[in-house]
C-alpha cells in the first residue's frame, strides 16, 4: 500500500495509460479515457497521437475537454478535420487503439449504450441510453479497443440487452465471421482489476487486481462465473508523478470528479476556477 | 441554381420559411457550434412532426425533444454531454413525454456516411462498421450485403438528404460563404446533402475577406439559401476561437430539466418569454457572454479572427 492517497478514478486512468503506447494513433472519448490519452502523452507516449470524434487530431490542448469535439480538441492541433474522414482513416486500418466505456458489458466485451431494455421493448425501452455515437465504429475498425468501466452485477451482465458495439460476439471467431476483419476489445480496465480475453475462446478473465482487491470480491461483482489467470497480477500502486500530473491537468477535478458539474456554484466562481487552471497548463504545452 | 447575390435575412425568416411542419432537418456541428438559436426559433415558431437526421448533437436536439418538435429521430448519440443526461430524449422515448419519438439508431461514421452519400447524390454508401452489432437487427433501412467483387461483408446505409440544414459558422459573407475554424464534424457534406441550407454565423465579413484565405471556405455561397447574423448562437455551448461553454447555465438547465414541468417552466422563461435570441442573450447579460469570450481566448486563439 502506498503512503499517499488517490481515488479509483485517477486509479483507473493511470492503469489504462499503460496501455496507451508511444507513436500510436489513439481514439478516446470524454472522461477517464480523455484524462488516460492525455497522462500517457505526457508521460510514457509522447508521441502518441489522440485523435477525437469531431475531427481534432493531434491537439496539444491548453485545458481538458469536456466533449470529443470542443474547441481544446483542436487547439495546438495537426489537424482539424471532418467526422467522416476521421472514421474513414480508421477504416483504412491507420487508427491503432481505441478508449470506450459502456453501460453494460457481457463476457465476450459487447458494449450496450442503447438502452437497457428490461421486459420492455427496444422502442419503449426501460431506460433508453445516449446511443452508439462512434463507439460502435472504435470497437469495429480500430487495431484494437480498451473498455473502461467500474465493476458490478448490474453492468457485467451474462447478457447484454443490446449490442452497441460489437466485442467477441458469442466467442471464438465468430467476430471474424460476423464480417469484422481485425480488432476487437485487448482489455477492461474498471475500478478493481483488469481483465483480459482468452486468446482463442475470446472470454474474458481476471488477469490483475489493484491493492487491496480480493479475487472473490472481483467474481462477486460479475453476473456470469469469471475465469481467472494462473497467476493474478498485484497492480502496485500508481506513481506519484503521474498522480501530480493528473491533478495539474484537472485542478478542479472537472473531470475525475465531476466537481463544476455537481457543485452549485455561481458563474463568477465557474468564472475564476477556470481562469486559474488555464495559468496552471503549462504542463500541456 | 441558389445563385451568388446577397442572401441575408434574418433568423425568424429563415425558419419560417424553410422548415415546414413534418419536414426533415439537420444541425451543423457537434456540442460545438451547434445551432442553438435556431432551435429556439423552431421551438418559437411551434413547428411540429419534424424528422431530425443527425450524427451527434447535444443541447440543441435536446429542447426540440423536451418541446415535442420531433416525430422521429435518425440518429447516433443524443445527449447533454459531460454536464447531464438526455432527460428529454428519454422522458419522449421511455414515456412518450411530451409525445412519442421514433428513435432510428445509427452509428457516428454510418450517420457521416449518410451524408457523405447525400453530398455525392448517390443513393447508399457501404461500410466495415456495424457488423456484428445489434444496431443493423432493430434499424431495417440498414442492409448487410456481400461485396460484389471481394465478398466482403458490409453494412450499406441509405443516403441523407434533409429538406433543410442549419449549421453555424465563425464567419460567413452575404452570399453564404463560410469559414469555419475547429471542428467540422459532417457540416462539409451536410451543406451539400441538404436541398436548403440556412447559416447563421458569429460575424458576417467582406468577400474580401474569404478571398484572402480561400482554403478555409468549407461552404461555398452555391450551397447556401439564407444567410442571418447571430453572435453567441451556439450558447451555452463553444464555439471555436469565439467562446467557451456556459458550463453553469447548462447544470442549472439539468436541475429544471429533472422533470417535463420543469423543463416547460425553463422553455418559458428563456424561449417563449423572449422574442428573440437577441433578448435571450440580454437576459444572459453581456458582461457574462464577455467572460466566456474572454475563456475561450485565453486558449484558443485563432490569429485570423478577431
Amino acid at each position: 500500500m502506498a503512503d499517499y492517497k488517490y481515488s479509483t478514478a485517477e486509479l483507473m486512468a493511470v492503469t489504462c495509460s499503460y496501455e496507451l503506447k508511444d507513436q500510436e494513433l489513439v481514439f478516446v472519448g470524454v472522461g477517464i479515457p480523455m484524462m488516460a490519452g492525455l497522462l500517457a502523452n505526457k508521460t510514457h507516449a509522447r508521441n502518441m497521437i489522440i485523435v477525437y470524434e469531431g475531427g481534432g487530431m493531434g491537439a496539444i490542448s491548453r485545458r481538458l475537454a469536456f466533449t470529443i469535439s470542443d474547441n481544446s480538441t483542436t487547439d495546438n492541433a495537426l489537424s482539424a478535420g471532418e467526422m467522416w474522414r476521421v472514421f474513414a482513416d480508421t477504416q483504412r486500418g491507420l487508427v491503432d487503439t481505441g478508449v470506450l466505456g459502456g453501460a453494460q458489458i457481457d463476457k465476450y466485451g459487447n458494449l450496450n449504450t442503447t438502452a437497457i431494455i428490461g421486459d420492455k421493448t427496444y422502442q419503449e425501452p426501460a431506460t433508453r441510453l445516449p446511443g452508439s455515437g462512434g463507439g460502435n465504429d472504435i470497437a469495429s475498425l480500430c487495431g484494437k479497443t480498451i473498455i473502461v468501466m467500474r465493476l458490478g452485477k448490474s453492468r457485467f451482465v451474462s447478457k447484454v440487452d443490446y449490442i452497441t458495439s460489437t466485442g467477441y460476439v458469442a466467442g471464438g471467431d465468430s467476430r471474424e465471421k460476423s464480417g469484422l476483419k481485425w480488432g476487437g476489445p485487448c482489455c477492461v480496465v474498471t475500478d478493481k482489476c483488469v481483465l483480459r480475453f482468452d486468446k482463442t475462446s475470446r472470454e474474458m478473465y481476471l488477469d490483475a487486481v489493484y491493492p487491496g482487491v480480493t479475487v472473490e470480491e472481483v467474481k462477486d461483482n460479475v453476473q456470469w462465473d469469471l475465469k481467472t489467470a494462473d497467476n493474478i497480477i498485484q497492480i502496485p500502486p500508481p506513481p506519484m508523478d503521474y498522480l501530480e500530473k493528473i491533478r495539474k491537468m484537472d485542478p478542479n477535478g472537472i473531470i475525475l470528479g465531476g466537481k463544476t458539474i455537481t457543485q452549485k456554484e455561481s458563474f463568477d466562481d465557474f468564472y475564476h476556477k477556470m481562469k486559474k487552471s488555464y495559468q496552471e497548463t503549462d504542463i500541456f504545452l | 441554381m441558389k445563385g451568388n447575390h446577397d442572401k441575408e435575412m434574418s433568423l425568424k425568416d429563415a425558419v419560417g420559411k424553410f422548415l415546414s411542419d413534418g419536414g426533415s432537418f439537420s444541425f451543423g456541428g457537434i456540442g460545438a457550434r451547434e445551432p442553438v438559436a435556431v432551435a429556439h426559433e423552431i421551438i418559437r415558431q411551434k413547428k411540429k412532426d419534424l424528422t431530425f437526421i443527425t450524427a451527434t448533437t447535444l443541447d440543441s436536439s435536446n429542447i426540440l425533444l423536451g418541446a415535442g418538435c420531433i416525430k422521429r429521430l435518425e440518429m447516433a448519440y443524443s445527449w447533454i454531454g459531460v454536464v447531464g443526461s438526455g432527460l428529454n430524449l428519454r422522458r419522449a422515448v421511455e414515456k412518450g413525454i411530451p409525445r412519442k419519438v421514433e428513435v432510428v439508431d445509427y452509428s457516428n461514421f454510418a450517420a457521416s456516411c449518410r451524408f457523405l452519400a447525400g453530398a455525392m447524390n448517390i443513393p447508399y454508401m457501404p461500410l466495415r462498421s456495424l457488423l456484428g452489432s445489434d444496431i443493423p437487427k432493430y434499424n431495417k433501412d440498414i442492409i448487410i450485403t456481400n461485396d460484389p467483387y471481394s465478398g466482403d461483408k458490409l453494412a450499406l446505409v441509405p443516403a441523407a438528404n434533409p429538406d433543410v440544414a442549419f449549421i453555424h459558422v465563425q464567419k460567413a459573407d452575404v452570399l453564404g460563404n463560410c469559414q469555419i475554424w475547429g471542428i467540422l464534424a459532417n457540416d462539409v457534406n451536410i451543406a451539400r446533402a441538404a436541398k436548403r441550407l440556412v447559416i447563421t454565423c458569429e460575424e458576417i465579413v467582406p468577400t474580401s475577406e474569404i478571398r484572402k484565405n480561400p482554403n478555409a471556405t468549407a461552404i461555398p455561397c452555391y450551397c447556401v439559401d439564407a444567410v442571418a447574423k447571430v453572435p453567441f448562437g451556439s450558447h451555452p455551448l463553444f464555439v471555436a476561437g469565439c467562446y467557451w461553454s456556459d458550463i453553469p447555465f447548462r447544470r442549472n438547465f439539468m436541475m429544471d430539466d429533472s422533470t417535463q414541468e420543469g423543463f416547460e417552466k425553463w422553455l418559458d422563461e428563456w424561449v417563449y418569454g423572449v422574442k428573440d435570441f437577441n433578448e435571450y442573450l440580454g437576459k444572459i447579460g453581456r458582461d457574462r457572454l464577455q467572460k466566456l469570450v474572454e475563456m475561450e481566448l485565453d486558449n484558443y486563439k485563432i490569429p485570423e479572427l478577431r
